[in-house]
């Protein structure tokens, strides 16, 4: 008996806001160890590349179809990044090799004005990448920026 | 709420893993330490309100095209 559910295995659609209905492989969706603050509900997203050769990433929710992140790996950014990440977050994101580990920043970008963008320094997203985990982790309030400016014209 | 009444030097345990001492009290401020297991993050409250209040920020929906946003990332040769 051929069942389609398993032939089609491991993969479901989402819908959004952003980009109307997507599928997705369930193997590429990142759970969240806790939540990010202020969205307690929102366990499990999916990042998505947002245009061939853009710097930016979405990180959109499984579950909330609005709600989605402008993420960007830091490297991109005109600042020196390299925050220590303790050893306790690693071992809530089961990181045993930092080749595994990525770092990426949450962007506002404020609607008509793509200029005055700034990025979350305080408060960037850890990921597992090969696990699939992730976390937004706080850093020291002293040392980083949650709305550095960013939007630098060419 | 609980309120407990504590002189400098003494501490409250939450649980069995967490303690907060008073340490000093001067002038209006008074100073806590800490003793917690590292999973479990402390920050001022007020981080954690901005954190909230700048993630909501950036969750506003912007439309999905980012294309001129991308313009302002000069690094993005680099990709």
């Amino acid at each position: 008996m051929t069942n389609t559910a398993t032939i089609m295995n491991s993969q479901r659609t989402i819908s959004t806001s952003r980009f109307g209905t997507i599928a997705i492989d369930d193997d590429k969706i990142i759970n969240m160890t806790s939540p990010f603050l202020g969205f307690p509900d929102d366990k499990e997203f999916i990042l998505l590349p947002h245009a061939p050769n853009s710097p930016f990433w979405w990180l959109q929710s499984i579950n909330n179809p609005e709600l989605a992140f402008v993420v960007i790996q830091p490297a991109l950014l005109e600042v020196s990044y390299r925050p220590k990440i303790s050893i306790n977050i690693q071992q809530e994101l089961q990181i045993s090799n930092e080749l595994d580990q990525e770092v990426l920043i949450i962007l506002t970008i404020p609607q008509g004005h793509p200029e005055q963008m700034t990025a979350n320094l305080l408060g960037p997203v850890v990921i597992n990448t090969s696990k699939k985990l992730a976390k937004q982790v706080l850093l020291d309030p002293a040392r980083y920026n949650p709305c550095q400016p960013v939007g630098t014209a060419k | 709420m609980l309120i407990l009444t504590r002189k400098v030097g003494e501490s409250i345990a939450i649980g069995d893993e967490i303690k907060v001492k008073l340490l000093e009290i001067k002038g209006g401020q008074i100073k806590l330490g800490i003793e917690a297991p590292g999973q479990i993050p402390v920050h001022r409250e007020e981080v954690f309100e901005r954190i909230i209040e700048e993630n909501k920020r950036a969750a506003q929906d912007i439309g999905s095209d980012l294309s001129h946003a991308a313009n302002f990332i000069s690094k993005r040769d680099n990709l």
